[in-house]
């Protein structure tokens, strides 16, 4: 038997030397990805696979520039505001075609847009949710903050809103808001974006082909309209879900590129010099929520305790690769961080002192949960029912939680150290956790975070803390912060917004609302050989600066 | 026979209709729906409320139930809710890794318990038998994950061997024709595409073919330790035959019943992925298909796959007990 399966493999390894007298194969740059797509449509798309594919072939409007959140010209050389920013002007780069022969225009802007805001429009399939234009537009139809979107003349488009928004140019720039070909959307109806179909765009990559769950690929396009500074002929984005075989498979030489190495992996990366690592720079924040219908959590005291109590630096040199404790829910990279705020401390002794004054002298490992109000809103003074003192982890990794699981656990443990006895559970799965999250069912402290998407203050305490009268996930609700916000919104010139968050910030801090944690860089391992990677806190990273030596 | 297989086929429809309604109600009980997923962290009451009315959730059960069936009895098993992809699509591909995959991890399993099996009834006693019996256990006992991730790392990294990435190298490029790369290799006479699609199918059949083996060599044991004792084994011997012909003729094949019937049983499963191996060595197929579908509440998938495999399962099944008549032909279906 043994003999057979030895011959077995000579023979197949034999047939794998009998290369075709084919041409010499492109300099192929393959991108070990940690799942699959799940549309190259990206104005009907949330995951950050999908964006990192179509990042390479489709463009917005504005892009981000390098490692920054600033925005640069792309398939608009200028944007322009009236005075209190309702009107916006795009001036198009002219001479720019899709990867069908399409003209890129302003019929083609107008297009995109109507199709995105308009549910009565052709191509507004109701089997897909044009997610991120509702949630940055504020809603479809005429709840849309664009009114109208005007071909002025070939190349120039005019956004007009309902009302001031000064974070227009950062918005544009998202992928979500790339501009697809109309001709193709028109010729595949809603299976623009699918497998068979792929994307049209006006990037220098173009769609070939993509194998559900296994691997996309994309071949340089020569009717790119920009400069392709690097050598990469053809990039394959493979599928490899597995934390361990992916980083097998970068060891091995299989890829290229890869995200997401554990503090156990850095290690290896720096013995091994055909590795090396950079860091995506942190627009994210981790944090622990309470949820208010806690009799317990409406009380200053204890929540100061909880924060006194739980070692976010730890957390910090444990479950990441690289991060820095949190002194605000806003990132120091971003404009409208706090660098005033002062950094948390880790006391238990004094978190102890303070459950005391609280009147827990033993802590408690009980809470009781208040009554609904008949609208359903937070709270009657009536106690519902008493339960464990529960603290919900993450079932799931993400960029500003890697180990969901390990966190809840040393929380819970620096909890205990003050008295707060927790038990710990993890809401179910992932879909479960965001479905009680969002009924308020999260009944007890728990993690969650958030990772920015246009580079603006406005997408990250503003999107959390902004809907005035409106509780949010754990019946927060912060009116003084939600007018800070709200007003920041509509002023035109970061010198005017700027102190506006800063402030919510400080008073979020100190209120001790919800203990911003952690900002986590996204460590990307990297192969010796491959050159001019420039990670970017979006993660717009863009292969066509990339070579292979 | 022909009546015994239509009527099997017949029952088939209440348990595809049982296993449908089963499905259907579970997928949608439990909590969580995709909208949760799709939403992920930006989920607001307003925008769940949008994305059922537009998937259609926010209809009564029965009523997506009715919608549903209509449509996959008129062969549209519709489209995914994240991507919108068409799921006969993703099954075309998906389907003939899994078939791929199974076949090969079969073969080994069969070619290697089968054997074990019969070595160690006949050497009853012998250390080739405490050796395939203390090997059967620790191939039932051994996790999946661990000997994929020990093969991976010994013959994909340390000595690098053999590949453990998917199904083909990148740039090797197979017409299809059948979805099993081997075959479509073989067909359009594109010999080295043949010899990658073989050595990607090592690592991951190996690493599946452990379970089975071990199934199907305690099985083959015990059965055939079973056999060996009866009257027609010792007539045979004093017939004067070659203990060979003895073993094979006389003894294995009356042995062979439930050794069928674990394999049987085994191609069934392995049919319908397998979620460890497929996700270690990024196989695409219906086991990660499934595993995925069932975390993001694709509803439209799970319970296509689910009808799939019960089908596959029931058909496996019929397939198995019309072979009982071929290996022993006492048996008569009536």
């Amino acid at each position: 038997m043994s003999k057979r399966l030895g011959l077995l493999l000579a023979v197949a390894l034999a047939l794998t030397m009998i290369a075709p007298a084919s041409a010499q194969e492109p300099v192929t740059f393959i991108w070990g990805s940690y799942g699959d797509p799940v549309q190259l449509y990206a104005a009907v798309v949330t995951d950050g696979v999908s964006f990192n594919v179509v990042n390479q072939g489709c463009e917005a409007l504005l892009a981000f520039d390098g490692s920054t959140t600033n925005v640069i010209p792309s398939l608009a050389t200028e944007l322009t505001a009236n005075e209190d920013a309702t009107v916006w002007t795009a001036k198009l780069r002219e001479g720019v075609t899709f990867q069908d022969g399409t003209p890129f225009n302003a019929d083609a802007v107008v297009f995109n847009f109507e199709a995105w805001r308009f549910t009565d429009n052709p191509y507004h399939w109701e089997a897909n949710f044009f997610e991120y234009y509702d949630n940055m537009f504020g809603g479809f139809d005429d709840a849309s903050l664009i009114t109208s979107v005007e071909a002025v003349d070939d190349y120039t488009v005019q956004f007009n809103l309902s009302d001031s928004y000064a974070a227009m140019p950062n918005t544009l720039a998202m992928p979500m808001f790339q501009i697809n070909s109309p001709t193709a959307i028109q010729e595949h109806g809603d299976l623009y974006g699918t497998p068979e179909v792929g994307y049209v765009c006006t990037g220098p990559y173009r769609f070939v082909e993509w194998i559900p769950d296994d691997h996309v690929t994309m071949d340089l396009w020569d009717g790119y309209w920009g400069e392709v500074e690097g050598n990469i002929e053809r990039i394959i984005y493979q599928v490899i879900p597995d934390n361990a075989a992916r980083f097998a498979a970068i060891q091995a030489g299989a890829i290229h590129f890869m995200e997401n190495a554990s503090p156990e992996e850095q290690a290896i990366i720096e013995s091994d010099p055909n590795l090396y690592m950079m860091l995506r720079p942190s627009l994210n924040v981790l944090y622990l929520a309470f949820n208010y219908r806690i009799e317990q959590f409406r009380d200053p005291l204890v929540r100061e305790a909880i924060s006194l109590a739980i070692n976010r630096q730890a957390y910090a040199d444990t479950f990441f690769v690289s991060a820095e404790v949190a002194n605000t829910y806003t990132p120091p990279m971003l404009w409208g961080y706090n660098p005033d705020v002062p950094m948390p401390e880790y006391d238990p002794d004094r978190a102890v002192e303070l459950l005391a004054e609280a009147g827990y002298p033993d802590g408690f490992s009980e809470v009781d949960v208040l009554a609904l109000n008949e609208d359903g809103t937070c709270c009657t003074d009536e106690v519902e029912e008493t339960i464990p003192l529960t603290l919900y982890w993450q079932p799931v990794t993400r960029p500003y939680n890697p180990d969901g699981e390990g966190l809840g656990q040393a929380e819970a443990a620096d909890l205990a150290a003050v008295g707060l006895e927790v038990q710990l559970d993890n809401g179910g799965d992932w879909a479960s956790f965001l479905d009680l999250g969002r009924r308020g069912q999260l009944l007890g402290l728990y993690n969650l975070g958030w990772t920015g998407d246009s580079g603006d203050p406005d997408n990250f305490s503003g999107y959390f803390f902004s809907q005035c009268n409106q509780a949010t996930q754990g019946y927060f609700d912060f009116p003084e912060v939600c007018g800070l916000l709200t007003r920041a919104k509509t002023l035109t010139t970061i010198e005017e917004r700027e102190p506006l968050y800063q402030q919510a910030d400080a008073l979020l801090a100190e209120y001790n609302g919800r203990l911003a944690i952690a900002h986590g860089q996204v460590p990307l391992v990297i192969r010796s050989n491959v050159t001019g990677w420039v990670p970017n806190p979006l993660g717009t990273e863009l292969v066509r600066f990339v070579s292979i030596e | 026979m022909a009546r015994y297989i239509i009527r099997r086929t017949l029952e088939t429809l209440p348990v595809l209709f049982g296993a449908s309604v089963l499905v259907f109600l579970i997928v949608h009980l439990i909590p969580g729906g995709p909208e949760s997923v799709l939403l992920g962290e930006r989920v607001s009451e307003e925008n769940v409320r949008q994305l059922r009315e537009r998937l259609g959730l926010d209809r009564p059960l029965p009523e997506q139930y009715l919608i549903y069936m209509s449509n996959v009895l008129q062969g549209d098993l519709g489209n995914s809710i994240a991507g919108n992809v068409p799921i006969i699509n993703e099954l075309r591909q998906r389907f003939p890794a899994t078939v791929e995959l199974t076949i090969c991890a079969l073969a080994i399993a069969v070619g290697v318990g089968v054997p074990l099996g019969v070595v160690s009834a006949v050497r009853r006693g012998s250390w080739i038998d405490t050796g395939t019996m203390i090997g059967a256990m620790v191939g039932i006992s051994m996790p999946i994950f661990w000997l994929g991730l020990l093969l991976l790392w010994i013959f994909g990294v340390q000595l690098n061997l053999l590949p453990f990435i998917g199904r083909l190298s990148p740039n090797v490029v197979i017409e299809t024709r059948t979805g099993l790369h081997t075959v479509d290799a073989i067909l359009s006479g594109n010999w080295s595409a043949l010899g990658d699609a073989i050595i990607h199918l090592i690592l991951p059949a190996i690493t599946l073919s452990t379970v089975p083996i071990a199934l199907i060599a305690r099985i083959t044991r015990s059965a055939m330790l079973e056999v060996l004792h009866m009257d027609y084994v010792r007539t045979a011997r004093a017939k004067g035959l070659h203990e060979r012909v003895v073993i094979r003729e006389h003894a294995l094949r009356n042995a062979l019943l439930p050794v069928v019937t674990v394999i049987g049983l085994s191609l069934g499963g392995l049919l319908s992925g397998a979620v460890l191996t497929e996700t270690i060595f990024s196989w695409p197929g219906m086991g990660r298909w499934l595993f995925n579908s069932i975390q993001g509440r694709d509803y439209p998938i799970v319970q296509s796959i689910t009808l799939i495999v019960t089908f596959l399962f029931v058909g496996v099944n019929l397939v198995v007990d019309l072979s009982y008549a071929w290996l022993n032909p006492r048996i008569r279906y009536e």
